[in-house]
């Protein structure tokens, strides 16, 4: 045996699946042979280290979300297997037809080119629109998924988590009334003043959407950081929301609101008023 | 498993009657305790309203908790009784001076014995720890020692001696209202707030794909990043400066707001938002930086 083969079986010597034969004629290599030696033992220190690697664990919170991750992905193979199916026979029979020759495989070749390119170009406004709504409704998908996601990830324990989780909502095209809930809920519940502050630019981006100059407007008498209520008068006084006079009016009141805070709602109210 | 440690101990300090002197010493406890299963990272939850946290991480697989008491700070109504309550006597209805003018006079002549519970309750429950004091007259310094991975929960209010971390690789969740807090050799993701202290990172690695955010109101933030980090940072200032030494690529803010009235009438509006943002590298890991009149400050780790 060569060291060319040796290296070749090396693999199945590791994990102890060489026949009889083989076994011996590696065993009688590797005596006269140093070099290769020198690399089976340092193959076999790489293979028990790999033993050993303790197998990742994943969170209680992964298993669920992996599950409704691929309800969402089998929805969108289902329809993908009936495609496929069709595919296959397709290619098969097609096979049969293939030209033995070379020289025939090569003119059909140019023959279904020159085919392909015409009728493409006869084709290409009409699938072009085709391709579009394809690309929407892939785009849909993706949404739901991300959709998904993000509601899970604004309920884990770890606050970098529902910072994630008000990234992905952000991002969404179409967030639907279940994000917005989501975010206002987490704006006025959420125990980290980071996430709150990360779900008050969130809204912002969403203010058209029904819910949330409501639910802002709402939100501002609960808050007590700072930072999150002059983020949020900041908010309320650029997209105009005059239902917010009144409840500014209610924070100026209130003794134990931040002197900052007091002056920005001040003037937040001249500039609703 | 549940498993419930606590520790609530009554300490009294008997003084001989020779001793005219008042000085304490602080009172310390000590306590190690093991995670439900410590081959997995674990997670230490300290919540308490006086005092300082400091946290070290360390190569063992056990939590130690180290809890000195500090001196109870007397009023001034303890130290000059009698005073005060002359002082006070208008103040105070004729029933209430009474009695207390009956429990000075019992007590004349006579040292008063400090009776503290400590209210340290430390409990553990599938691999997180609870630190927790009562909200009593004695401050207290945490100083806690735990396995490099373990992720950090911080809460520490009404103190200037804040919190600090040093060599822990896990998440750290932290927020004081008057402390700073600083955080050396951590990887992160770090969510950190603060209402008046300043806020300090020093960061040996960042864990990528984990967003971070910093957001302090009166106090600065000073954030030191590895030299070839992946960052996206979006910072948000009201009166404060940024400042930085990386080779930031600043990027439009797309929030920006655009109204156009000017055919049914009305005016034309936009409107920017006041954040900047900035790729590091390309951009990477989200880091959020607010303030309002506290200075940004992002360094480079030499």
């Amino acid at each position: 045996m060569k060291c060319e083969q040796t290296r070749e079986k090396s693999a199945d010597y590791l994990a102890g699946e060489l026949d009889e034969k083989s076994l011996a004629e590696v065993r009688a290599h590797l005596a006269d042979c140093p070099a290769c030696r020198e690399e089976l033992e340092g193959l076999s220190a790489i293979w028990t280290k790999l033993g050993v690697l303790p197998k990742e664990q994943p969170s209680a919170s992964l298993r669920s979300r992996f599950y409704e991750m691929l309800e969402a992905y089998k929805e969108g193979m289902e329809k993908e297997r009936a495609r496929l199916d069709l595919g296959r026979n397709l290619s098969r029979w097609l096979g049969r037809l293939m030209p033995r020759k070379p020289a025939y495989q090569i003119a059909l070749s140019l023959v279904l080119i020159a085919a392909g390119l015409g009728s493409g170009y006869l084709l290409s406004v009409r699938s072009r629109s085709a391709a579009r709504t394809e690309v929407a409704g892939l785009k849909g998908e993706v949404d739901d998924m991300r959709r998904i996601v993000a509601v899970s990830l604004l309920k884990q324990a770890s606050p970098s988590e529902r910072l994630m989780g008000v990234s992905w909502s952000a991002q969404l095209d179409r967030p639907g009334d279940e994000i917005i809930a989501a975010l206002l809920d987490t704006l006025n519940q959420d125990p980290n003043v980071n996430v709150r502050l990360a779900a008050v630019d969130a809204l912002y981006l969403f203010y058209n959407h029904p819910e949330v100059k409501d639910g802002l407007v709402r939100s501002l008498s609960g808050q007590t950081s700072p930072l999150v209520q002059l983020s949020l008068i900041d908010l309320l006084v650029e997209i105009r929301e005059r239902r917010a006079v009144e409840a500014l009016e209610r924070l100026i009141q209130d003794h134990d609101l931040n002197p900052k805070v007091k002056k920005r709602a001040e003037m937040g109210l001249t500039q609703l008023s | 498993m549940k498993t419930i440690v606590r520790l609530a101990g009554i300490i009294i300090l008997l003084w001989a009657a020779g001793m005219a002197d008042n000085a304490q010493e602080s009172q310390a406890d000590h306590a190690v305790v093991n995670f439900s299963n410590p081959a997995k990272p674990g997670k230490v939850e300290v919540d308490i309203s006086e005092g300082s946290i400091t946290v070290r991480g360390y190569e063992g697989k056990d939590v130690i908790i180290d809890a000195r008491w500090r001196e109870r700070v007397l009023t001034e109504k303890e130290q000059e009784p009698e005073a005060a309550l002359a002082e006070k006597g208008e103040e105070l209805d004729q029933e209430e001076l009474a009695r207390k003018k009956a429990q000075a006079e019992k007590a004349k002549g006579m040292k008063m014995i400090e009776v503290e519970s400590m209210g340290l309750t430390i409990e553990e429950e599938e691999n997180v720890i609870q630190v927790n004091a009562e909200e009593g007259k004695r401050a207290v310094d945490l100083v806690i020692q735990v396995p490099f991975s373990t992720s950090l929960r911080l809460s520490c209010r009404d103190d200037e001696r804040g919190v600090t971390v040093d060599r822990v690789d896990g998440e750290i969740e932290v927020d004081t209202s008057d402390g700073p807090i600083i955080l050396t050799n951590v990887s992160g993701p770090v969510v950190a707030d603060s209402s008046d202290g300043e806020i300090k990172a020093v960061f040996g690695k960042v864990t990528p794909g984990k967003p971070m955010s910093f957001s302090a109101m009166d106090g600065d933030i000073d954030i030191t990043l590895p030299l070839d980090v992946k960052a996206s940072l979006k910072i948000k200032t009201d009166e404060g400066q940024i400042y930085t030494d990386f080779d930031v690529r600043l990027t439009p803010s797309q929030q920006k707001k655009e109204e156009d009235e000017r055919k049914e009438g009305g005016g034309y509006r936009v409107a920017f938002e006041k954040v900047t943002l900035g790729l590091i590298n390309g951009g990477g890991v989200e880091i959020q930086l607010t303030t309002y009149e506290g200075n940004i400050y992002v360094r480079k780790a030499k």
